[in-house]
């Protein structure tokens, strides 16, 4: 076959325009963009906000679909052809830097998005995020805006459950720090609350737990505590003053089922997070041992009720002596 | 002045030098993104040098700018002279010079700043893209009426993929890049992600492809000093790369939505691949057999042979992460940032640059000013890119097993970190060489030894 001009051009263009029909002419005769059952129309703000998610390339550390092997954030809902109705423009993302933000509405409440955008490492000490602060307030509230509509009705639903407890979380702080603590503990199923940390408080266990501490709390506890990291700018109500628990033992010595169960569990309408995805069994228990030894001074590892001592503990007595309270004497 | 946009290839000069200033400036970006990626908080007051916005103008830069503009360079030359007649109208691709490179400062000068349409590889707003076409037009129009002047009546394959790379073009762009949508650049819904990969395919398939394999096909025969291997194998490798490049782009999305028969096609499609590619690898590495000793010792020619072996390599892998149950593992992480360096760079880069050193002789009337920097840029590079593949792959499976069993991103970042403090400390190298590279040919314009009117004469008949 002799290669001429004519053919050249003529036959690279009829083979190029068969070819790009069958991949993008078939599909738009096709495809049919009907709206899923979490589909809903966005509202001007999130509008706003999903063309600053646009210009200011989110989209290239977060992608927006759910796949079958999934695991983080999103994972009850395999993504779907309607979910993106009239956006325009959805862009899908190839590279999860970030985690996927299909389903982020409602993760958390406002307050943490906000502090979140302005600097991810507050709320997220260790995230690759970049800064967002100089857009300004305004463009932040659109970001945040729109995130919480990502996900649709299913959002919305969550967003529902965020906002009563958000105004109950509110209340309660606002009724100064031991009202707060009596109204968060009452949150916590009765059969957690008289639970102690069943794995002892060694050492390792302590480091363990320091590690964790670093990298998933600290600039919302505070590296003593005291709810005064950087995310406390921010957030409402802020987070918790470990210290203030010292006085709020449960039957005056309980406190690790109430660790393990608000971790896991977090406080939905507060910037506190569920870790239940992030962190397993073993990790919010060290977690739970190291907020007790060092923040109040105190855990109830290995206090009754016990079971049978897991094959690898090693003797190991707990020395914490519970706080003197008030008008009644310690333990 | 005017004398100077007649002067014959002083287009494809410019279109040199301007691809080897744009490698520069992409790999500045590439080194502040692999940056921020290891360290968020570097700079955190710059806004237009926050990861979101620096990381396209890196990748528009490179593929646009580096690859993009220094391959049509080559072409500029190698058609008129493969044709045994002159550019027909040098003002007239000066003009494709200027839009051209006005589209590519519009990302450093736009999408720092928010303008961009945000689809990757396709974030050029709409003016851009109006130039971009206007540029393309030009350029189509230019080699046509050079083919029309002829004096040499045999096409060489060269001519195929330089002029359908621009023929493809002109109907890829404004399709992948919805532009009768001029605000948004996209297609509302999920069909939108059908539009955006059919370009974002594409543009390395149907436009950097066909440029690097069209310049592959010049250089080494001509270094080599013989005839290419098989015209038959030169036809079908041509003739299956359009026919099933084209539909591929749906292997981006494998795992999204999309219609099920539309993922058949782009798997069935992408492992045909191989086909193509081997008979394109064959044939040029049969054309160079049992001369490897001159051609691997050539320092252009030595790019562009090392390009073919990373275009092997590109295209096992391709197929491979096609496969759909592969993919969990592979998609969504630094490995397909691998595969993309590698072929970019690996591939499109290594032949650009070779081509580039190749023909300079012949449109500058010079000698390349420093052999030995070629060779020094090559290593830089291949040292680099080598790293890069390794260190991004491993980052990817990393990440893509660890999600798979059920981490969350979150855990995996700080797993992540000797991987990425790896590669931007490679990226210096791939930085270094760019610089080195466009010393090279700015001494080479201004300091090389004139080459005598026998000695051009010979260099154009080949080696
Ligand atoms: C460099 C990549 C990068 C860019 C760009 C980026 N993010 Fe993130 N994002 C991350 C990482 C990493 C995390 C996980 C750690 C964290 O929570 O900060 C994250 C987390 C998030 C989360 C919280 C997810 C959750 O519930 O835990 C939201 C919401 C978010 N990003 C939104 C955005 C938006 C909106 C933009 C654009 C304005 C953006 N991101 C740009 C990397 C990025
Ligand atoms: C984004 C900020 C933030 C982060 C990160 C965070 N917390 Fe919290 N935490 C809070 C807030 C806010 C509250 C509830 C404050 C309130 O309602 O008064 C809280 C409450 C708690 C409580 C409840 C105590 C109780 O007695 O009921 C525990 C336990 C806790 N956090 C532990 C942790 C641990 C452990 C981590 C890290 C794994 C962590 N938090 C990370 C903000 C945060
Ligand atoms: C100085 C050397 C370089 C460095 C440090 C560098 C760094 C980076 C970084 C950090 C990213 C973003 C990855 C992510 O989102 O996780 C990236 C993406 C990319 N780079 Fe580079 N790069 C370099 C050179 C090049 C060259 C020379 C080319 C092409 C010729 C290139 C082409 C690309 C492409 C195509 C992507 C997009 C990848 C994808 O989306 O999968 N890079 N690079
Ligand atoms: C046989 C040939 C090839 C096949 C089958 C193939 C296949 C693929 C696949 C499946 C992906 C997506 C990976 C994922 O997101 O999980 C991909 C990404 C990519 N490929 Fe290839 N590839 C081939 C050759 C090439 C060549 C020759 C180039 C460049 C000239 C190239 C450039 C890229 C780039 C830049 C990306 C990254 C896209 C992104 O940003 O996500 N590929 N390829």
């Amino acid at each position: 076959m002799k290669m001429t001009p004519a053919l050249l051009i003529v036959g690279a263009l009829m083979v190029f325009w068969a070819s790009s029909f069958i991949i993008v002419g078939l599909p738009s005769l096709t495809m049919k963009d009907e709206p899923s059952d979490i589909w809903r129309q966005l509202t001007p703000d999130e509008q706003a906000g999903l063309r600053l998610y646009v210009q200011n390339g989110c989209s290239y550390c977060h992608s927006r679909y759910i796949r079958i092997n999934d695991w983080d954030i999103g994972a009850e809902r395999i993504a779907q052809s309607g979910d993106y109705v009239g956006q325009e423009p959805a862009i899908l993302g190839t590279e999860r830097t970030g985690p996927d933000l299909s389903q982020e509405g409602g993760e958390h409440p406002d307050d943490w998005h906000i502090s979140h955008f302005n600097n991810p490492r507050f709320t997220s000490p260790i995230s690759l995020m970049p800064s967002w602060k100089f857009l300004g307030a305004e463009k932040i509230r659109q970001l945040t805006a729109f995130v919480q509509a990502m996900g649709g009705k299913m959002a919305d639903s969550r967003m529902k459950r965020q906002n009563h407890y958000k105004r109950a979380a509110i209340a309660a702080f606002e009724a100064g720090p031991d009202g707060n603590i009596t109204w968060l503990h009452s949150q916590v199923p009765e059969v957690w609350r008289k639970m102690p940390n069943p794995y002892p408080a060694t050492e390792a266990s302590l480091l363990r737990g320091k590690r964790i501490y670093q990298d998933f709390c600290i600039n919302c506890h505070g590296p003593i505590g005291d709810g005064q990291g950087m995310a406390a700018l921010q957030t409402y109500p802020p987070p918790l003053n470990f210290t203030t628990l010292r006085r709020h033992l449960v039957e005056n010595k309980y406190i690790g089922g109430i660790f393990y169960y608000q971790i896991m569990n977090g406080v939905t309408g507060t910037a506190m997070p569920y870790f239940k995805k992030h962190l397993e069994s073993e990790k919010i228990w060290d977690l739970s041992n190291y907020l007790g030894v060092t923040f109040l001074g105190f855990t109830d590892a290995n206090t009754d009720p016990r079971g049978i001592d897991a094959a690898y503990e090693e003797e190991w007595k707990n020395n914490y002596q519970a706080p003197e309270l008030p008008g009644q004497p310690g333990k | 002045m005017t004398r100077y946009f007649k002067k014959p290839n002083s287009a494809s000069l410019a279109f040199m030098v301007a691809g080897a200033v744009w490698f520069v400036v992409g790999a500045v970006y590439g080194m502040f993104s692999a940056i921020h990626l290891v360290s968020p908080e570097f700079l955190p007051e710059v806004a237009w040098l926050v990861f979101g916005r620096e990381r396209p103008v890196h990748v528009n830069t490179m593929l646009y700018g580096f690859v993009g503009t220094m391959l049509i360079g080559c072409g500029l030359y190698c058609v008129p002279m493969l044709l045994r007649t002159r550019l027909w109208s040098e003002p007239l691709a000066w003009g494709g010079f200027v839009l051209w490179n006005l589209v590519i400062l519009s990302g450093p000068l736009g999408f720092a700043f928010g303008y961009t349409q945000g689809r990757e590889y396709s974030e050029y707003t709409w003016s851009a893209d109006m130039l971009l076409m206007v540029a393309v037009t030009l350029i189509i129009i230019n080699l046509i009426m050079t083919i029309v002047h002829r004096t040499e009546q045999q096409l060489y394959v060269s001519i195929w993929y330089f002029v359908a790379a621009f023929l493809w073009t002109a109907g890829n762009y404004p399709i992948g890049n919805v532009m009768w949508h001029p605000a948004t650049g996209a297609m509302p819904g999920l069909i939108d992600s059908i539009f955006l990969w059919f370009w974002g395919h594409n543009l390395p398939g149907l436009f950097i492809t066909p440029l690097a394999t069209g310049a592959a096909y010049f250089v080494i025969p001509r270094v080599a000093r013989t005839p290419l291997n098989s015209h038959t194998l030169s036809l079908l490798g041509f003739w299956l790369l359009v026919a099933l490049y084209t539909h591929i782009g749906g292997h981006h999305v494998l795992q999204s939505p999309i219609p099920n028969w539309l993922k058949a096609v782009s798997i069935v499609d992408s492992v045909a691949m191989v086909v193509p590619v081997t008979i394109v690898v064959l044939n040029l590495w049969l054309t160079a057999r049992q001369r490897g000793a001159v051609v691997w010792g050539d320092p252009a020619a030595r790019l562009v042979m090392a390009g073919i072996v990373w275009y092997l390599i590109t295209c096992i892998q391709g197929p491979v992460q096609s496969l759909p149950y592969l993919q969990r593992v592979t998609h969504f992480n630094n490995w397909t940032v691998g595969h993309a360096h590698i072929a970019m760079l690996g591939f499109g880069g290594y032949i650009a640059l070779g081509a580039m050193y190749h023909i300079l002789p012949m449109v500058t009337g010079r000698s390349v000013y420093s052999a030995r920097l070629i060779n020094l840029q090559f290593g830089l590079i291949t040292f680099g890119l080598t790293g890069f593949f390794l260190v991004l792959t491993a980052a990817g499976l990393v990440q893509g097993t660890s999600w798979n069993n059920g981490e969350t991103v979150y855990r995996v970042l700080p797993q992540l970190r000797p991987f990425m403090v790896s590669r931007a400390a490679l990226g210096i190298f791939i930085l270094t060489a760019s610089i080195i590279g466009l010393i090279n040919l700015i001494m080479t314009i201004t300091h090389g030894r004139k080459l005598a009117p026998e000695e051009l004469d010979q260099a154009e008949e080949g080696l």
